[in-house]
């Protein structure tokens, strides 16, 4: 398989778009990422990471339909794809079996 | 509630630089948030919000890239533009040249008509501070209602505005008295000029340069004189002449030449030789007494200089305040003031009489607005048809150059490319034909100016002003023609051409026929207007005016002598066998200076007084001039001083039918614009007895109607001789002139003998139109020449395309006659459509034209099928060239190559 590298921001974003699973669309996930994890997040960034995973494969997007609390502006809603939900799981693994070969000293160095 | 709206511009930014396809929803995320912040925080956080979003939007990734191509080195790309334009323009010569001979034609009408054109628009832009300077019209109402405008304005009113109205920098008099014999008193040679005294102001608002003397103080003294330089070349042979003596015939003193000038411009208002300077007249006490209480007198031309922010409408209403304040003017006449900017002077007169129009001077000839707004339309027109031609020819060329296009694309030159190397091609096209063009003109330009009577030379007489809006009118005419063809052309799919699927320009061809439409519209309406113009000029010069006017010899008269001796002068000359008859008068029919007016009602008749025109003549005047005498009789001896003849118009506004020596007041005159009593009791007049009634002749230009009239014989109030009228036999026409002229000088020798022939000087009240309608054929000569050139060259490609079909109808039977009509058919359709778009065109335009004058021709039918015939002849003519050759080529040739 080839190598799978997802930065920690589209992690973040990966897993959001999961956790809203079918609501997922550029005004929830900023509202759910900011409200879970505490943490200012861009319009800007926000698309801009979104862009890419669908690029990668990672996101597959519809649009929805235009509802007058946009203005008439159509909602782009994102789903994750098979191959990110791989692509997670991978992420997920790799960062266990990291956790897991940590040595347990070090753990107790807090 | 109302939704708080975002700043427009930051999504109109957002859509500017976002990629197309996230646009949408990015958009609409920002607007939700927008909304929810809002309502939250207020409007103003909500749009501090959204700039901070929309700026952390512009980011590589939504950014959508910018449509550049990667600039290399263009120099290559442009020699080759040059390269290609030029062989495609050698390989086509039979194309090439008939649009650069097409272009070349319209260059050299539009910079012929731009140098007559720009010379009128230029006039009296000489003086650097034309901006500032005004003329001042009076606009006056008699108790009568008669109202007249009139360049001139009084004494008092130039004095004054100067020093009271502080928008007035300065102003200026000046008047044309009338003209005296110049002499310079160590060589005796008399010289007429017109006299023109200025005041001491006027080298200061008006810049005439000065060869030598000085500006300011040169017109200051009593006796000074400045005159121009060819003046002193005519009288001394050299212009270094200051301060010697000059002696006017009329004046005691002599007068010093205080300032030389340099020639007047051809393109000046201002045609005097020489300045006097208004001092010497005032030295005069009677004059200087008139003139401090001159209010209203329009006695003196006068210009004024404002300053640099003042309003000429306001200035003129002060004036007009000023002068009714202080002019005693008659009770119920109303003076208005007006200021004309210099620029207007010389093409917007129109209606306004000079200052001088009653002195014994020329006039200051006018340009006439409408020919020069008829000539740039043409001059333009005439460029757009050959512009035309261009776009035309190109365009129907498309399909030979499909292959080249389909190669170029293909290996990858981009739209801009092609639209280049075809804009190129046609910049060429066009600077050739401009090169040969300016070649022409200037070869041209000695018979033009001849013509036109103007002094032109190509680079002198216009500034680099003129040449710079001509190349640039040029380019332009070579950017639009070739810029059709070129954004055509390059619209082609590659793959299409290559495979060689015919391109479908149904469309295109719509256009192209649509503009030879134009083409021949234009010309049609330029043919139809020489014709009329030519009628027209042909008719007044040819009319029964009347009188007879054919070897009329007038003669001025210019001394005093040859008006009080003239019973004498007469006998002597018509001793002269080829003199058949002299009469003196007044004034002459067909008269160019003003004719003298009077008031006139039959005694004890009712109603308002009659105004007539006046003639002074003798008894051999109705012989003289051959008019015909319908009812009465002539003048007979001197014992008819108080006779007088009038004329059929002056009888029924009088109601005179029958002649009975009816008496007729006349108590009033006007040698101007304003009538005075004859006599000085006011309520005295002149009661002379109407003895014959004369058939009506054109005594003025036949741009106006016959009105009344009334001959007066001698030795009456109305009645000053200043003419000789001499009706001569043909032959020895010099010789008879000098016998009249050794009789003159006889009488008195100072005496300059000033002739004209009568026929001559009508010929004159029509001079501009005889002059436009000679430009104007030869300016729609050259319009539908061009418009055929293009004609032929679309004949020949067309025939070019079908030699197939031609050869198969021929093998199949066709005569010549039918694949002639079938390839002229669709021309000559067009051209009779331009017809049909023309003749109301050109009916309209005519009409409106031929208004100006009383007596004119009817615009008739035969005018328009004659135009009709022109065309269409020419177009068939050009166009069966190319049909014939088609026709009578053997189809085997044609056929066989494949």
């Amino acid at each position: 398989m080839k190598r799978i590298q997802l930065g920690e921001f589209e992690e973040i974003v990966l897993l959001t778009v999961g956790v809203l699973h079918g609501n997922a669309y550029g005004v929830t996930i900023k509202d759910e990422i900011e409200a879970r994890l505490n943490r200012e997040v861009t319009i800007g960034a926000l698309q801009i990471t979104l862009r890419r995973l669908e690029a990668k494969g990672f996101l597959k997007s519809r649009t929805g339909e235009s509802t007058e609390s946009r203005r008439g502006r159509p909602k782009l809603f994102f789903e994750i794809t098979a191959y990110g939900k791989k692509a997670l799981d991978y992420t997920k693994e790799s960062r266990d079996e990291l956790w897991k070969s940590l040595p347990k000293l070090v753990l107790k160095l807090k | 509630m109302k939704r708080a709206d975002p700043p427009r511009f930051l999504l109109r930014f957002l859509k500017w630089f976002c990629k197309e396809e996230y646009h949408a929803d990015i958009e609409g995320d920002l607007l939700e948030f927008y909304d929810r912040r809002a309502e939250q925080h207020g409007k103003t956080r909500a749009d501090l919000r959204l700039l901070k979003d929309v700026v952390l939007l512009f980011r590589p990734g939504i950014v959508r890239q910018a449509i550049i191509h990667q600039p290399i080195n263009h120099n290559g790309m442009i020699r080759s533009y040059f390269v290609m334009g030029w062989r495609n323009l050698w390989k086509n010569k039979l194309y090439s040249s008939l649009n650069v001979v097409g272009l070349t034609f319209g260059i050299v009408c539009f910079l012929l008509i731009g140098l007559y054109v720009y010379d009128e628009l230029s006039f009296d832009t000489q003086h650097s501070q034309r901006d500032r300077i005004y003329r001042v019209i009076t606009h006056e109402k008699n108790p009568n209602n008669q109202a007249t405008t009139v360049a001139a304005a009084g004494f008092m009113l130039a004095e004054e505005s100067r020093h009271r109205l502080p928008e007035v920098q300065m102003t200026t008099r000046m008047q044309r008295t009338g003209r005296s014999n110049l002499v310079d008193p160590q060589n005796p040679v008399r010289v007429q000029e017109t006299v023109t005294i200025v005041d001491e102001y006027f080298l200061q608002v008006f810049d005439f340069p000065l060869l030598e003397g000085d500006r300011s103080t040169a017109l200051k003294e009593p006796n000074s004189i400045v005159i121009t330089e060819d003046l002193a070349m005519r009288i001394f042979g050299r212009v270094d002449v200051l301060n010697v003596n000059l002696q006017f015939e009329h004046m005691q003193n002599p007068v010093k030449i205080t300032g030389i000038l340099k020639k007047h411009p051809q393109n000046s208002t201002f045609n005097f030789t020489s300045l006097l300077s208004e001092a010497t007249p005032l030295t005069n006490e009677g004059f200087r007494r008139w003139a401090e209480s001159d209010w209203a007198s329009t006695s003196f031309t006068v210009y004024a200089l404002l300053r640099a922010d003042a309003n000429a409408d306001s200035v003129a209403r002060k004036m007009t305040r000023m002068v009714n304040a202080n002019a005693s003017l008659e009770p119920g006449t109303v003076v208005r003031h007006s200021l004309q900017p210099l620029e207007d002077v010389h093409l917007r007169s129109e209606g306004i009489a000079d200052g001088a129009r009653n002195s014994n001077v020329d006039s200051i000839p006018q340009g006439n607005p409408v020919y020069i707004t008829v000539f740039s339309f043409t001059a333009i027109f005439v460029l757009l048809i050959a512009g035309i031609n261009y776009t035309n020819l190109t365009t129907a060329r498309a399909s030979s150059r499909l292959k080249e296009i389909g190669v170029r694309k293909a290996i990858g030159a981009v739209r801009g490319n092609l639209i280049r190397q075809f804009l190129v091609e046609s910049l060429i096209t066009t600077i050739i034909a401009f090169l040969v063009a300016v070649l022409i003109v200037a070869l041209l330009l000695p018979p033009f100016n001849e013509f036109v009577n103007k002094k032109f030379s190509l680079f002198s007489s216009v500034g680099l002003q003129f040449w710079i809006a001509a190349v640039g009118m040029i380019v332009l005419i070579g950017l639009l023609s070739g810029g059709y063809a070129a954004l055509l052309l390059s619209r082609f799919n590659p793959v299409l051409l290559l495979k060689g699927l015919k391109i479908r320009n149904g469309g295109d061809f719509s256009i192209r026929k649509a503009l030879v439409v134009l083409q021949f519209t234009i010309s049609t309406v330029m043919i139809i207007g020489t014709i009329v113009l030519f009628m027209q000029v042909r008719f007044l010069n040819n009319t029964d005016l009347g009188f007879d006017k054919e070897l009329m010899v007038v003669i001025d008269v210019n001394v005093q002598k040859a008006r009080s001796n003239f019973e004498w002068v007469k006998n002597e000359m018509s001793k002269i066998p080829a003199v058949q008859s002299v009469s003196v008068t007044s004034r002459v029919p067909g008269e160019w200076k003003t004719l003298q007016r009077i008031k006139m009602k039959k005694e004890g008749g009712a109603g308002e007084l009659q105004v007539a025109y006046a003639i002074g003549a003798d008894k051999d005047f109705l012989s003289t001039y051959d008019i015909e005498l319908l009812k009465g009789r002539n003048f007979k001896n001197d014992n008819d001083t108080s006779s007088i003849m009038i004329n059929e118009a002056a009888a029924k506004v009088l109601g005179i039918t029958e002649v009975s020596e009816e008496v007729v007041d006349i108590p009033q005159i006007a040698r101007n614009n304003f009538f005075t009593p004859i006599y000085e009791d006011a309520n005295a007049s002149f009661k002379p007895r109407v003895v014959g009634i004369v058939k009506d002749f054109n005594f003025q230009s036949l741009r106006a109607k016959v009105e009344p009239l009334v001959i007066a014989y001698n030795y009456n109030p109305i009645y000053p001789i200043d003419y000789y009228s001499v009706k001569i036999q043909p032959q020895n026409i010099q010789a008879t002139l000098d016998k009249l002229k050794a009789i003159m000088v006889a009488n008195d020798e100072r005496e300059p003998f000033e002739y004209h022939f009568l026929d001559d000087q009508l010929a004159l009240f029509y001079l501009e139109d005889q002059r436009s309608q000679t430009i104007l054929a030869w300016v729609a000569l050259a319009s539908v020449i061009i418009a055929c050139l293009g004609l032929f060259g679309l004949a020949t490609y067309s025939a070019e395309q079908r030699l197939k079909e031609i050869g198969m109808r021929k093998v199949l039977g066709a005569n010549m006659f039918s694949i002639m009509s079938l390839l002229s058919k669709d021309f000559v359709k067009l051209v009779l459509i331009a017809c049909c778009i023309a003749f109301p065109v050109a009916w309209l335009g005519a009409n409106k034209w031929l208004e100006a004058y009383a007596y004119h021709i009817d615009v008739e039918w035969w005018i328009f099928a004659l135009a009709g015939i022109i065309a269409t002849g020419i177009a068939l003519l050009t166009v069966s060239y190319q049909a014939v050759k088609a026709a009578i080529v053997n189809p085997v040739k044609i056929l066989r190559t494949e």
